[in-house]
């Protein structure tokens, strides 16, 4: 089995995994959530090199882990970048999204609706949530030209009553999802099930149909159109209405398609699960530059990969603050997210 | 009752002390903090650990960093201090020139993971479970005082404090530092080309609101002598603000009125409706509540219930 390092370690953790870790200050560790037999100070010389070895495994191992974490984020990181990048709206909602997603699997699955329905359930929730959102929600503020700042209150609140409403119905409760993982294939230094294999090709699958949509058919191209300027591409004729309609679509149904791929993974569904992974997808989506499915998969892969690494080496508490700590670097790096409103596009099309 | 009004009083004072801070943040410098909450959680953290005294003893039942027993007005000052040291290094992200919404998200999820490093890292501050037995802080010189009494005793000093902060903030909003903040808020560009430090002026009030969000945690855990993550969620952030929305961003008697109705009369009365449903569904239904609250105001009336004063050009500003 194979969990991320995105839950807090909760339920199936790091631990589990990584049986001895750096523990410096030799205190008792028993009262951690996960006890860590061995302390790296405590042992002699020889154990401690044996335990480099052991450290260097762990964190190939690790990378492995990455790639599949990796798989993970970018389905998510691919609609919100699109998303953003379209109707220039940072949806913090997003992150409710996926767990509608993960809800809506839960639901088929506890009806026994088989394995398919489960499938697609997400998806579609996904999808529907996110279009009466947009079309009802944002679209009353974008038709009193909302700023994108005033948007994203508007996102927070939506998020907060999406949040509280789910929780409200699952009476504050965490529930157990279970998906078949597979057989346990060892590569090279890493170990995949087939699960994690079938995510990966999901990711890239996903990935090659929304570039090959974007740059080969037309529909992609006045998406491209619209991204870039709004207002030169309404002038060409784009069909403004109906491209928006599909982009929240597809957002949508990346968003909860992102849901069920995390709970396949992490295996526990909550209310608050999905807020907690939109931290790293909102890193991969805006390292990979607002608008580009590939910058985001290519983020992704870095994101997945070191917050993996940092879980195997720190804690898996501190994973998710490696995904912040690259996502300030790559803010202070790249100027153009350093305009104060002002200079770039500011307006919102929803 | 008398009970239950001194607590009531202890709470709005430290909800106007926290508005307040979180104010001149997004009120004056348009700063969208969201992570404010985790500046009062470090304030009642470090206010706790150096009243508690080590982590040895009596005291062994929780682990946590900085164990000391200061006497009383240091640990507020602490507290100040702690919340005002993580508003400086927070605030080096607040004061580059980001893109708003770019700011915005950041904060939000600096207040999603410091929630989770400080639930899983347990030597911090105990981890999910938090720190409890917190000494009160008047207990000692006040100990012939009965229960009653002493929370009377306390909610006075936080009254205290709290009409200390408004003479400061009222001082500074008739500042010419007040009027440049507006000025960085309404259009970075001009203020830049009119010779204001633009960078300098949002760091100074993110450290300042910080330091008054520290101060109010302090307070807070002082009264109720327990401090856990789930006392800090990122939601209390939208609580604040909410009140801030709703009272009237940037004016400091709006703040005073939206938070006593979003605090105090929103939350407050539901607790004497009749118990329904499964426990726990009462708040999580005023979370909903909240978020409806603030799309309708975002709706209705997005400069609150009372604007912020009107300024005119070319004349100095009119004086009440």
């Amino acid at each position: 089995m194979i969990a991320i390092g995105v839950d807090g370690g909760r339920e199936h953790g790091l631990a589990d995994r990584y049986p001895a870790s750096n523990c410096t200050d030799g205190r008792d560790r028993s009262q951690l959530p996960h006890p860590r037999p061995a302390c790296a100070g405590n042992l002699g010389t020889a154990a401690a090199r044996a335990l480099t070895v052991v450290t260097w495994t762990l964190i190939l191992q690790s990378i492995g882990f990455g790639l599949v974490t990796a798989a993970i984020i970018s389905i998510g990181a691919m609609g919100f970048t699109l998303q953003f990048g379209v109707t220039n709206i940072l949806n913090i909602s997003y992150g409710n999204i996926l767990t509608v997603g993960a809800f809506a699997a839960l639901i088929a699955q506890r009806d026994h609706l088989g394995l398919v329905l489960t499938v697609v359930a997400a998806p579609l929730a996904g999808a529907l949530v996110t279009f009466l959102l947009a079309r009802i929600v944002f679209g009353l503020f974008a038709r009193r030209h909302a700023s994108s700042f005033d948007l994203i209150m508007v996102t927070l609140a939506s998020s907060l009553i999406i949040q509280y409403s789910i929780d409200a119905a699952a009476q504050g409760q965490e529930f157990a999802f279970t998906f078949p993982a597979g057989r346990t294939l060892h590569v090279g230094p890493f170990i995949f099930t087939t699960l994690s294999l079938a995510l990966m090709g999901t990711a890239v699958v996903l990935l090659a149909l929304l570039m090959s949509m974007l740059h080969y058919t037309r529909m992609g191209k006045a998406l491209r159109a619209l991204s870039t300027d709004p207002q030169l591409a309404r002038a060409c004729g784009v069909p403004m209405r109906r491209i928006l309609n599909l982009t929240w679509m597809v957002t949508g149904a990346l968003a909860g398609l992102a849901g069920l791929v995390y709970v396949t993974n992490n295996l526990t569904v909550s209310a608050s699960g999905g807020l907690d992974f939109l931290v790293l997808v909102v890193a991969a989506a805006l390292l990979g530059g607002a608008g580009s499915p590939m910058g985001a998969m290519i983020a992704s892969l870095v994101v997945g990969i070191s917050t993996e690494v940092v879980a195997a080496i720190g804690g898996s508490y501190y994973s998710q603050a490696a995904g912040l700590g690259i996502l300030a670097i790559v803010l202070i790096a790249r100027p153009s997210s350093r305009t104060w409103g002002g200079a770039q596009r500011d307006e919102v099309t929803v | 009752m008398s009970y239950y009004l001194s607590t009531i009083v202890v709470f709005f004072g430290v909800d106007l002390l926290a508005a307040w801070g979180l104010n001149i943040q997004f009120g004056w410098a348009g700063v969208p903090n969201f992570a404010f909450i985790i500046f009062q959680a470090i304030g009642a953290y470090s206010a706790a650990v150096v009243t508690l005294g080590p982590d040895s003893g009596a005291n062994s039942f929780q682990r946590y960093i900085l164990g000391a027993q200061l006497p009383f007005p240091l640990p507020l000052l602490v507290a100040a201090g702690a919340g005002g040291l993580l508003a400086l290094i927070v605030g080096v992200i607040a004061t580059l020139r980001l893109r708003r919404d770019y700011q915005a998200a950041v904060f939000l999820l600096v207040a999603l993971i410091a929630s989770q490093v400080v639930s899983g890292d347990v030597g911090l501050f105990n981890g999910s479970n938090g720190l409890a037995a917190v000494p009160q802080p008047l207990a000692g010189p006040l100990s012939s005082l009965s229960l009653g009494d002493y929370q009377w005793a306390y909610a006075g000093f936080v009254v205290v404090v709290c009409v200390a902060t408004f003479g400061l903030i009222r001082r500074l909003g008739k500042s010419g530092w007040q009027r440049g903040l507006r000025a960085t808020r309404d259009d970075e560009a001009a203020a830049g080309a009119l010779g204001l430090n633009v960078a300098a002026m949002r760091l100074q009030v993110f450290v300042l609101g910080g330091a008054i969000a520290g101060l109010s945690g302090g307070l807070l855990v002082g009264f109720i002598t327990a401090w856990s993550p789930g006392s800090w969620g990122y939601a209390e952030t939208f609580a604040i603000l909410t009140g801030i929305i709703l009272g009237g961003a940037g004016n400091i008697w709006g703040v005073v009125l939206g938070t006593f109705l979003v605090q105090i009369v929103f939350v407050e009365v539901p607790s004497f409706l009749p118990e329904f449903g499964y426990p726990g569904l009462i708040d999580k239904l005023e979370w909903i509540v909240i978020g409806f609250m603030w799309l309708a105001v975002l709706v209705l009336r997005p400069g609150g219930i009372v604007s912020e004063r009107r300024y005119r050009a070319g004349a100095t500003p009119v004086r009440r």
